[in-house]
């Protein structure tokens, strides 16, 4: 119905305002960075959104405008009837399709300069087209200035229409301004219409409603209709006219007996008759108004002879048609008597018993506060009186449920012996079957031996395993002959390995370095040999170790003499010195040390110490 | 007064202990301490975190299915107090315990058989392979060799005497 839509149109914006809302948008709601070496087709997409962007709000804002307002064709004849007596409907019909033709060019100008932007070969043309298009379309929407006013003004008296439903029931006043039409609106409805001693103080048409007969009524009052043609009606008579003429309801005609509203009974009768095609068709009803003023029997005999005709001509039916309509659809079904037993209504006993106790006052039960009082300080609350159990003397039994972390609750079943009986048995067998018989470890000696051996052989490989990790691996790595290996330390190697090592000649055989020596010396001793042709010497005599002496220590070797060796010691230490105050470790190292960490020296400290902050 | 389970290590929860959690669907668990109830948040399976119960019992680490273990099992149907129940099956609860605990044992001493059969033939392989970190190949092979000679001495002697 359009009765509520009229409520829901939505605002229709100024002109000025509308291109200023729809240009911000397209600012904010597409994206704004764009440079000119971006890739053109990227300009291109980036200019060619905003334009249809702009037009896709115009769009959408304008569809909505021409949606919302109602099309007079659409609504109810009283309505477009209404509507055109109040905002002339070419006039309202002109303003839509200015709108509509805007829309359309709008459209169009987008599609136009969407199409030249792809021929768009730079940042700058693609942003003079974009300006153009945006351009055009806002002087478009500057041309709509007067319909878009015009439409909000319509806008706005239209949601302030009262809401009259033309298909309800419906009373409605009529006749002369001044009569009493709103006075008497104003006593039989809740309505608060003005009421003012100068004629035409009801503009428009109001709404009441009263309830009579469980029903609700619609009362209308409408501004006084006066006597000349139609033509001649201004704005607010033809209101009235169309409320009379488009409402199917009953028409109330009020007369001022008095004369109070500067209109004589005759003019007011002469009314009746003429506005009389107006009520073909619904029930009338003349109501002579003010008679405290005047009273009826006051009145003269013209007057009445008046009255007498219109008494005559008075139909008295209040009613509309359609309750009528609506009492011939409903009937109601009574069930027809199958046979003669009587079937009367059933009550159980217990709802009869529990009447006649609420009426009679029955004897109470003895509470536990009738208790308490009697005994006073040796009461003692005991809940447990009451169970119902199998024998009456466990009452007061304290009742186990816990057993070493399990709850017995959980162990209750009325049949736990028997299945007692059969885990037991089921145990028995088991323990006979040799189940629980714990192999003994049957080791002979030499199982427990190997075990032995095999656990000094982990504990050696683990040992070898640490001092290996032990070693150092940072200084240089020397040959396994230049340290010297002592006696002892072989003995006891050697001995615990099992060998025996108390002969000389045992360390002599067994020593790897003597090995070498062997070797070494067999190899000088050639040399020494040829030496001895030259010179007379000694031969070596002891097989101690003659390793060491092979080979000189690095910082004798190659010196002369001891200046010399001064000097070249001095020389290292000069280049040692550099390395030092460097930090170096050596040569190689070129580890640069962040000194000054940039996250202990930036930034504020939260919490911390400098250390870490 | 009940001793609840723990939802995530099964252990007991004593009354007066621990915390409950309840779900937006009705169904509630209860935690022994603070450590459960973090797992939980952090939603860990108490199939998979294996120092649970329920991990043990999963993977087959412990006995699961055993007469002994249906005496203990939440019944939901009231029964009445009987004294003679009560005291009857406070004395069948202490049998069972045995029974179960000596049945826990023993399959847990099954399951480490195996290790055992296995520890013993890596000793032998481990002392075959490196005897040498602690004994030499031929550590008593001199006292041999002297023995072997004294011997063939004392022969030389007996021949050359013959």
């Amino acid at each position: 119905m359009a009765l509520y839509n009229f409520k829901k149109i939505m605002v229709v914006p100024t002109s000025k305002e509308f291109i200023d809302i729809t240009l911000s948008k397209t600012q904010r709601k597409t994206p704004t960075v764009i440079h000119k070496h971006y890739q053109i087709h990227r300009i291109r997409h980036f200019y060619m959104r905003k334009v249809k962007f702009t037009q896709q709000n115009y769009h959408d804002r304008l569809s909505q405008i021409l949606t919302d307002f109602p099309k007079l064709d659409d609504i109810h004849p009283f309505y477009a009837d209404l509507m055109n007596v109040l905002y002339d409907k070419d006039h309202y019909k002109l303003a839509l399709g200015q709108i509509n033709i805007a829309k359309n060019l709008i459209d169009n100008v987008s599609k136009d300069y969407v199409r030249l932007m792809k021929y768009g070969d730079s940042l700058y043309r693609c942003k003079q087209l974009k300006r153009a298009a945006l351009g055009r379309m806002c002087t478009i929407m500057k041309r709509q200035k007067q319909s878009l006013e015009y439409l909000e003004q319509v806008r706005q008296h239209l949601s302030r229409l009262p809401t009259i439903d033309p298909n309800t029931r419906t009373l409605l006043l009529c006749g002369y301004p001044n009569v009493g039409k709103s006075s008497f609106i104003n006593k039989v409805t809740r309505a608060d219409v003005e009421v003012q001693p100068y004629a035409f103080t009801t503009k428009s048409l109001f709404v009441g409603h009263m309830d009579y007969k469980y029903l609700r009524w619609q009362v209308v009052d409408t501004p006084g209709i006066l006597d000349h043609p139609l033509e001649e009606r201004n704005t607010i008579e033809m209101q009235a006219i169309t409320a009379l003429a488009h409402l199917r309801s009953a028409v109330l005609y009020v007369m001022d007996l008095s004369e109070q509203c500067g209109h004589t009974l005759k003019q007011q009768l002469e009314l009746f008759n003429n506005i009389r095609p107006l009520f073909a068709n619904k029930p009338l009803l003349v109501v002579a108004n003010k008679c405290d003023i005047k009273k009826i029997s006051e009145l003269t005999e013209e007057d009445k002879a008046c009255d007498k005709l219109l008494a005559a001509r008075v139909d008295s039916k209040m009613k509309g048609k359609k309750v009528h309509d609506v009492l011939n659809r409903l009937h109601l079904a009574m069930p027809a008597k199958r046979d003669d037993k009587p079937r009367p209504p059933f009550i159980p006993e217990g709802a009869k018993v529990g009447r006649k106790t609420m009426e009679v006052d029955a004897p109470k039960r003895k509470t536990e506060r009738d208790l308490e009082m009697e005994m006073g300080d040796d009461y003692v609350l005991d809940l447990q009186k009451y169970w119902d159990l199998m024998n009456q003397d466990e009452k007061h039994d304290v009742i186990p449920e816990i057993w070493e972390g399990h709850n017995i609750a959980d162990y209750i079943d009325p049949e736990i012996m028997k299945n007692l009986e059969d885990l037991e048995k089921e145990e028995e067998l088991k323990v006979k079957a040799g189940e629980y018989e714990s192999e003994e470890e049957s080791e002979d000696e030499e199982m427990q031996e190997i075990r032995q051996l095999a656990k000094q052989i982990r504990e050696k490989r683990k040992m070898k395993i640490v001092c290996s990790k032990e070693k150092d691996v940072h200084g240089p790595r020397m040959p396994r002959t230049v340290k010297k290996v002592e006696r002892k330390t072989l003995e006891k190697e050697m001995g615990g390995l099992g060998l025996d090592m108390t002969g000389k000649d045992a360390v002599s055989r067994f020593s790897f370095s003597s090995h070498y020596a062997v070797n070494a010396r067999r190899s000088r001793s050639v040399t020494v040999l040829k030496k001895r042709k030259r010179e007379a010497s000694v031969a070596p005599t002891s097989r101690t170790r003659s390793q060491s002496a092979s080979r000189p220590p690095r910082d004798q070797s190659g010196v002369r003499d001891p200046k010399m060796a001064k000097k070249a010691k001095k020389l290292m230490k000069s280049q040692q010195k550099d390395m030092n105050r460097q930090g170096k470790k050596g040569e190689a190292d070129r580890h640069v040390f962040d000194l000054k960490p940039k996250h202990l020296f930036s930034g504020k400290r939260k919490s911390g110490t400098n250390d870490h902050r | 007064m009940r001793i609840e389970k723990c939802y995530f290590c099964s252990g007991p929860v004593y009354p007066g202990h621990g915390t409950m959690f309840v779900r937006n669907d009705c169904k509630t668990f209860r935690f022994c301490k603070s450590k459960c109830l973090k797992n939980f948040k952090k939603k860990r399976n108490p199939r998979k975190t294996r120092w649970t119960k329920a991990f043990r019992k999963a993977s087959g680490k412990e006995l699961t299915v055993d007469n002994s273990l249906e005496f203990e099992k939440r019944r939901n149907i009231a029964v009445k107090y009987k004294r003679e129940l009560w005291s009857k099956t406070v004395e069948a609860m202490m049998k069972v315990e045995g029974i179960k605990r000596k049945r826990q044992a023993q399959f847990i001493l099954n399951r480490l058989k195996k290790g055992k059969q296995l520890q013993k033939a890596e000793d032998i392989s481990e002392v075959k392979k490196n005897i040498h970190l602690i004994k030499a190949p031929h550590a008593d092979k001199a006292k041999v060799m002297e023995e072997k000679m004294v011997q063939k001495l004392q022969e030389d002697v007996e021949m050359g005497d013959n």
